[in-house]
């Protein structure tokens, strides 16, 4: 076609009748285009998994030990029906937050702990209530809760925040989320290693740093990749503790 | 063309131009978190605040993939140009939606912590010495900002206020924009992705946007090829018997300015090929109501003088012309815009 032939297009005149058309199946295919994108790209996404914030349960208020691994722990010696005795729950805090200035006066004393719960498969937590009505001394002496060693371990897996990793985000893990779980372990939001292989029979274990103080920085560069690394485990009632030795991180392809 | 400043000058057209593109935005939206949700087999949905930036995001990468296929489509195929026409407003309202998805992300993931969030944004993620957990954030970061600062200057006013080599410089920046948004869905949502098809659309999309821009490139060399002339003081840019009533020949000068000469009612006359507004061909436009139109925003100019009609103020420069024999040559020094050069009569020798 000739420049000549060639509709000339001036966007202040009306639409040459040559080109309208064209423009008519342009608008067709775009507007079609862009919602057959909307669905392709929705319909693509993960599934994000069963963890969830278990506001369907109700309040949970449980009796039991403080243990401090750093990270606050319950071993309960009160459960309910949800929670039964012999239970090690992790214990947080709203948000991205912990509950360790409200726990270390308890430590190794009987408290009540009331609030909502978090699950996912075998990995549970539980977001405390503010102030006293989260956590508060219980009446009774707290009896002796044991530690078991499991010896020194070489897993595969990879570092979550447990909170996120529980359903307070669907999804929870994963790179994309490595900023989210960073600033929930800084905010001492007690970290999960989901171990590729169950060690003796649970494939979540929570993390510490190798002398029982809170995740290394270092380890902050590993968080949501798939990564190898060793430490002594040790069994706290049905929660694995893994005291990382954080020289023995490395990605794994 | 304006003699003052208003946010938008509205015609038919750019009415229809926005519709059309709202309608697509609004369809690709309701269909990603509204129908979509509904045909995904997930036990428990994804959480809203996280579906909703996935939803904004998706968009504002197909809207900004659009956006730059239409440039190098109208360069292939000038049956495109319409298109071009008012994309500043697809633009803006790229902007809007990335700006949409970004919110989601920040009050989502950075909040709920004792820290500010748009701190914690930055210091959450220091992984930047590797690859597999790259702080993805920062691309997403320099794009939106990029981005902002584009659609802020968009208007004409600043064009004039910037001068327009200025502001197309600016305006380049869209492509490392581009290549920022590249990065940060693939150091982000693609290493997490087990379904492939988001991959296969983000990595058809970003290769149609390189795909386009090289063939409308290489096509460009080649024309430019044929339109170069040697270094002399008169060029000869073609015969006069090639020439159409209201059309251009274009030839490139060896100090690579281009220059179009239009035959006008069987006169001749020079002018830059440069539009004033936007650097648009108008060589490759026509002449409307005696008026050089540009075929990208309808800027319109007297050949004879580069000017544009009273009240506008646009000018461009002129060159002066003869004709030897039916062989049409033009003096390569051009002539400061707006200067009134006497039309040449085809065919005569001057």
């Amino acid at each position: 076609m000739s420049a000549k032939d060639r509709p000339f297009f001036v966007g202040y005149l009306p639409t040459p009748k040559a080109l309208r058309g064209l423009l008519l199946a342009v608008c067709v295919l775009f507007v079609s285009g862009l919602a057959g994108f909307g669905l392709a790209l929705g319909i693509a996404q993960d599934d994000p998994g069963e963890g969830a914030f278990r506001f369907d349960y109700g309040r949970q208020t449980v009796t039991g030990v403080v243990e401090l691994t750093p990270y606050p722990l319950l071993r309960v010696t009160e459960g309910n029906d949800r929670i039964p005795a012999g239970h090690t729950l992790m214990l947080a805090g709203g948000g991205k937050t912990n509950v360790e200035s409200r726990a270390i006066p308890l430590e190794g004393q009987l408290a009540q702990v009331s609030g909502v719960m978090l699950q996912r498969g075998d990995l549970d937590m539980l977001q405390l209530r503010g102030g006293r009505n989260g956590i508060q001394a219980a009446e009774g002496d707290a009896p002796q809760m044991e530690t078991i060693p499991l010896g020194r371990w070489k897993l595969a897996g990879e570092i979550c925040d447990g909170k996120c990793l529980a359903g307070a985000m669907r999804p929870g893990r994963g790179l994309a989320h490595k900023a989210c779980a960073n600033l929930c372990l800084l905010g001492k939001v007690p970290p999960v290693f989901v171990s590729t292989q169950p060690v003796d029979g649970s494939e979540f274990l929570l993390v510490t740093g190798p002398n029982g103080e809170h995740l290394p920085e270092s380890a902050y560069h590993y968080v949501a990749q798939f990564v190898s690394l060793e430490g002594e485990v040790e069994r706290r009632g049905d929660l694995l503790v893994l005291r990382l030795d954080p020289d023995t991180l490395e990605v794994l392809e | 063309m304006s003699v003052k400043y208003i946010p938008v000058q509205w015609n038919p057209n750019k009415y229809i131009y926005d519709a059309v593109m709202l309608l697509g935005v609004a369809l690709f939206l309701y269909v990603f978190l509204y129908a979509a949700p509904g045909i995904l087999s997930h036990e428990r949905p994804i959480n809203s605040q996280v579906h909703n930036a996935r939803a904004f995001g998706a968009c504002a990468f197909v809207m900004l993939t659009v956006i730059l296929c239409i440039g190098p489509l109208a360069r292939l195929d000038p049956r495109f140009l319409p298109l071009l026409y008012n994309r500043r407003h697809f633009g803006v309202m790229t902007v809007f939606v990335a700006i949409t998805h970004a919110g989601y992300i920040v009050d989502w993931y950075f909040a709920f912590s004792s820290s500010n969030k748009y701190e914690a944004l930055l210091f959450a993620n220091t992984s930047y010495s590797q690859l597999a957990g790259f702080p993805f954030e920062v691309f997403g970061i320099f794009a939106l900002f990029t981005l902002i600062l584009l659609a802020a200057t968009s208007h004409d006013f600043w064009m004039k206020f910037l001068s327009p080599p200025v502001w197309k410089r600016i305006h380049y920046l869209i492509y490392p924009a581009y290549l920022s948004v590249v990065a940060h869905v693939s150091f982000g949502i693609l290493q997490d992705q087990q379904n492939h098809a988001f991959t296969v659309i983000f990595i058809g999309g970003a290769a149609a946007v390189g795909l386009l821009h090289l063939m409308a490139a290489l096509k460009e060399r080649g024309t430019d090829r044929t339109l170069l002339a040697d270094s002399a003081d008169w060029v000869h840019v073609c015969d006069t018997t090639e020439m159409k009533d209201g059309f251009a020949k274009i030839k490139l000068l060896a100090n690579r300015e281009r220059v179009a000469v239009y035959l006008n009612d069987g006169k001749l006359s020079a002018i830059s090929n440069a539009c004033a507004h936007q650097n648009g061909p108008l060589g490759e436009g026509q002449i409307i109501d005696c008026l050089v139109t540009c075929p990208w925003h309808g800027f319109q100019y007297d050949v004879t003088n580069g000017q544009s009609p009273a009240p506008f103020t646009e000018k461009i420069p002129t060159y002066n012309l003869k004709t030897d024999g039916t062989a049409v040559l033009v003096d390569a020094r051009a002539n400061p815009p707006g200067t009134y050069v006497e039309p040449v009569p085809a065919g005569v020798t001057s």
